[in-house]
């Protein structure tokens, strides 16, 4: 049997080598600070302090600000049978499940590990989706539950955040202390270096951030066995299928001349800043493996 | 964009693009493909639909595609008819079994058009495709919805050199599912339409 479907080299080729990447700006940047002797100590002080918070209370700060609130299996007995089913075949402990009260449709999982995770649904995305759209979306949630994904982007933003607190405040620790003159210029190379690496790492994180999103869909694919569905749900989500005009072309002609000046496609650099990669890119791979797949 | 459009938008003059038919014929491989993975049979009609213009001239062309016309479907054995439409749109439509002559017809219709200068009045080319009805079963099935065999079309854009698919459904509906898995899977095949704001529908298509 073919199981092609199953694995994407190119997609794990790019996120390794991504974070490879990641791991070359961080190792050289930690270099950088140690030959500087950037007040160590107030270095790791700072980045234990902000590691522990960011470990163990994120999963509680995200549910605290979107306002999602637990559900209990009485609750929501649907939800939670569709959850429970989704862990089954997944191989994973089944979340807590939690319901954000708003008419945008919208879904998230947050969670330290696989024990720790809550999957979240807004009431929109449910009255939204059919009932097997709503299963793909849960299956792409439970991916990014299964592939660590919470960890693996806190880890690997984490560094990027220390840059940024570097660049944001070391002018003003930078200069409290002694001998300006001299400490000056290594400052401000430090400054320089930090936004260097913040950038650098910034972008790097948004395509890691990608990849895996194109992994959960991928992961939830899989789940399913039906790729169509997430590909569906996503264009529902995303309001791509309201583009699509329903005036007539013989109407719209007369104001054709009007349409000379092509709309602009947001591709290219917009790409590059954005933590999910475009709908229409993640529906054409799902399409993909759902060719694969028949 | 290029610097005539830029010119054209600075000092306000409107163009309208020229047909664009070179890329007409991919749907000819591209029916291959539609008919062995996707299981829509081309229908074996297909039509090309120009607004008139009241010019003499213009009424000398359209004289000279019906006589071509006559003469070139006797040839391959095509049946074809001309309609007009509520819009007052104009319809060359064909029927033939053997693809490759309704292109024929249809590139015939849009050439000579395109030769005596009116190629600006071509508004587009449909081909009608219809999707088997065992294989749409079963999806509709996994999709939850009624089942039934339904028509394709695809659209040719002769401004945009495009196609892109159109499947109406009742009630004035779209199936845009269906649609962008088309869409998904022609990619590669033929040059289709990559806005889907200009998926423009064209309801009650005569054929």
């Amino acid at each position: 049997m073919n199981r092609k479907w199953e694995r994407d080299l190119g997609l794990q080729g790019r996120m390794l080598f991504t974070m490879f990447l990641l791991a070359v700006v961080y190792l050289s940047f930690l270099a950088f600070l140690s030959y500087y002797g950037t007040s160590q100590i107030f270095m790791i002080l700072f980045i234990g302090l902000f590691m522990a918070v960011q470990y163990f209370y994120s999963d509680k700060m995200v549910l605290w600000t979107t306002g999602a609130q637990i559900v209990s299996e009485s609750e929501a007995p649907q939800l939670h049978g569709m959850v429970t089913r989704l862990c089954a075949i997944a191989d994973l402990p089944k979340p807590q499940v939690a319901i954000v009260r708003t008419q945008v449709p919208n879904a998230f999982a947050t969670g330290r590990s696989q024990n720790k995770a809550v999957v979240a649904v807004t009431t929109g995305i449910m009255d939204k989706l059919s009932p097997a759209e709503l299963e793909a979306v849960l299956a792409h949630e439970l991916t990014h539950v299964k592939n660590r994904d919470m960890a693996v982007l806190t880890i690997a933003s984490f560094l990027s955040t220390v840059a940024f607190y570097i660049v944001r405040y070391s002018l003003y620790f930078g200069n409290m202390g002694g001998d300006r003159r001299r400490e000056g210029g290594g400052i401000m190379l430090v400054w320089l270096v930090s936004i260097v690496v913040w950038i650098v790492s910034f972008l790097l994180i948004r395509a890691l951030s990608r990849y895996r999103e194109f992994s959960a869909d991928r992961g939830a694919a899989i789940i399913t066995g039906q790729p169509a569905n997430l590909a569906s749900a996503l264009m529902k989500i995303s309001g791509i299928m309201d583009r699509v005009p329903r005036d007539d072309l013989r109407k719209v002609e007369g104001m054709n001349a009007f349409f000379i000046i092509p709309a602009l496609s947001g591709s290219s650099i917009m790409d590059i800043f954005s933590t999910h990669p475009s709908v229409e890119k993640r529906i054409a791979k799902l399409e993909k493996m759902q060719q694969e797949m028949s | 964009m290029g610097f005539r459009n830029f010119m054209d938008a600075v000092l306000g003059r409107s163009r309208l693009p020229k047909a664009k038919s070179d890329r007409l014929f991919a749907i000819s491989t591209a029916s291959i493909t539609l008919e062995g993975s996707l299981g829509l049979k081309p229908s074996g009609s297909a039509g090309i639909c120009f607004k008139p213009l009241g010019a003499t001239s213009y009424e000398s062309a359209q004289k000279e595609i019906e006589e071509l016309l006559e003469f070139s479907s006797k040839e391959t054995e095509t049946e074809f008819r001309m309609e007009k439409d509520e819009f007052n749109f104009l319809w060359a439509i064909f029927k033939d079994p053997n693809f490759e002559d309704l292109v024929a017809n249809i590139h015939l219709v849009s050439q000579t058009l395109e030769d005596r200068g009116f190629g600006e009045q071509i508004l587009c080319a449909i081909y009608r495709f219809d999707s088997e009805p065992e294989a749409r079963v079963a999806k509709e099935k996994a999709r939850g919805k009624a089942a039934g065999g339904v028509a394709v079309y695809w659209i040719y854009n002769f401004k945009q050199g495009t196609y892109y698919p159109f499947i109406p459904l009742s009630g004035r509906q779209r199936d845009s599912p269906f649609e962008f898995r088309l869409r998904a899977e022609m990619e590669k095949e033929m040059p289709v339409e990559k806005n889907v704001e200009k998926w423009y529908p064209l309801w009650g298509i005569p054929f």
